[in-house]
């Protein structure tokens, strides 16, 4: 898949629009999804989703077929989140800490049916989406790139424009940050141990 | 802090165990320590969990063929123009040049109006400052010079 990606991408470069659709269409979901945990809106999501691929298609010239495709993407999400976080002036967001903890975050923001699970399951899930939500951009970005994305951490750190040993330590701080986060909203004493 | 604190494996290592991203030796320290260390392996399960319900969130969906509206978009604009390679030092040599051309035609025309009549600065007028500071002894030479130059020193 990553070979064809790169070969679509060398087509695409040379003004193949078939090619960059075969393209968005193999990532719109992924680099959706990934902008949507970010931003926390789906319409904000959806415009920037498409915005993401029209930049992609200007920027293609500039490509280096020696870099991933999807990493390559992925940065330009990436960019574009962080601008639209900083128009916002909501980098760091602002945890709700007033709610009831896995109330309402439970349900998807499309409508659409969730699966079959048990409470507690969907109380988990509820209490990590606030968690998520209340993480700084940073963290959220590179949890959601590892969890959500399976990256590694030199495809993370690509993406990111940072070290490997970067990456590592950012992700335990984000993994006990969101375990933090998770535990004040379900109620549970923090955990004491640090890293 | 005690010994046996220090001694838990960090945040750091836990969450790159995890990810399977420790190298052969760290991660062998690793399994050695959580074996022997409730604590550590409660804070990896935590971890874990945590990894777990990621794979539960709701998948949401685009809802579209993405493709469509970009392809209707581009369709406005131009493709995308190869990129042009950097011209490297020998693109630079007709600006070199110019610019050169600039200086030396600069300096031709500043040679002719001075060389024309105008008179450059006299160093000689650096001479009104006295080489003897202000209060500070002088000498009989001194006295000497200023009579010659005044006449009212001589004795």
């Amino acid at each position: 898949m990553d070979d064809a990606d790169e070969e679509l991408a060398a087509r695409a470069q040379t003004g193949d629009r078939q090619a960059f659709a075969l393209l968005v269409r193999r990532h719109q979901e992924r680099v959706f999804r990934f902008v949507l945990r970010m931003l926390g809106s789906r319409d904000e999501a959806m415009d920037l989703t498409q915005d993401t691929f029209l930049k992609a298609w200007n920027a293609l010239p500039a490509w280096q077929p020696e870099a991933r495709f999807a990493t390559w993407l992925f940065q330009i999400a990436r960019n574009a989140t962080l601008d639209l976080l900083r128009r916002r002036q909501l980098v760091e967001f602002v945890p709700l800490d007033a709610d009831t903890p896995g109330e309402a975050a439970c349900e998807p923001r499309d409508g659409a049916p969730l699966p079959e699970e048990r409470l507690a399951d969907r109380q988990r899930i509820g209490l990590l989406e606030r968690a998520l939500a209340a993480l700084p951009a940073e963290q959220r970005e590179i949890l959601l790139l590892r969890e959500l994305e399976d990256m590694s951490y030199a495809e993370i750190a690509a993406t990111l424009g940072i070290h490997e040993g970067t990456v590592k330590s950012r992700l335990a701080r984000a993994r006990a940050a969101a375990l933090a986060h998770y535990r004040h909203h379900a109620g549970e004493s923090p955990d004491e141990r640090r890293a | 802090m005690n010994a046996a604190h220090e001694a838990h494996i960090t945040d750091n290592d836990l969450s790159a165990h995890l990810d399977a991203e420790l190298d052969a030796a760290a991660q062998r320290r690793v399994e050695g320590h959580l074996a022997a260390c409730p604590r550590c392996a409660a804070r990896l399960a935590d971890f874990a969990a945590l990894s777990a319900d990621f794979d539960r969130l709701p998948q949401e969906s685009f809802g579209c063929d993405l493709a469509g509206v970009i392809a209707g978009r581009l369709a406005a604009v131009a493709p995308p123009r190869p990129r042009i390679p950097a011209p490297g030092w020998r693109g630079l040599l007709p600006l070199g040049l110019g610019a050169a051309a600039s200086v030396a035609l600069g300096i031709a025309m500043g040679a002719a109006l001075l060389g024309g009549g105008a008179a450059l600065p006299r160093m000689t007028a650096m001479s009104v400052f006295d080489p003897i500071p202000p209060g500070g002894l002088c000498l009989d030479a001194c006295y000497a010079r200023g009579a010659d130059k005044t006449g009212a020193f001589i004795k």
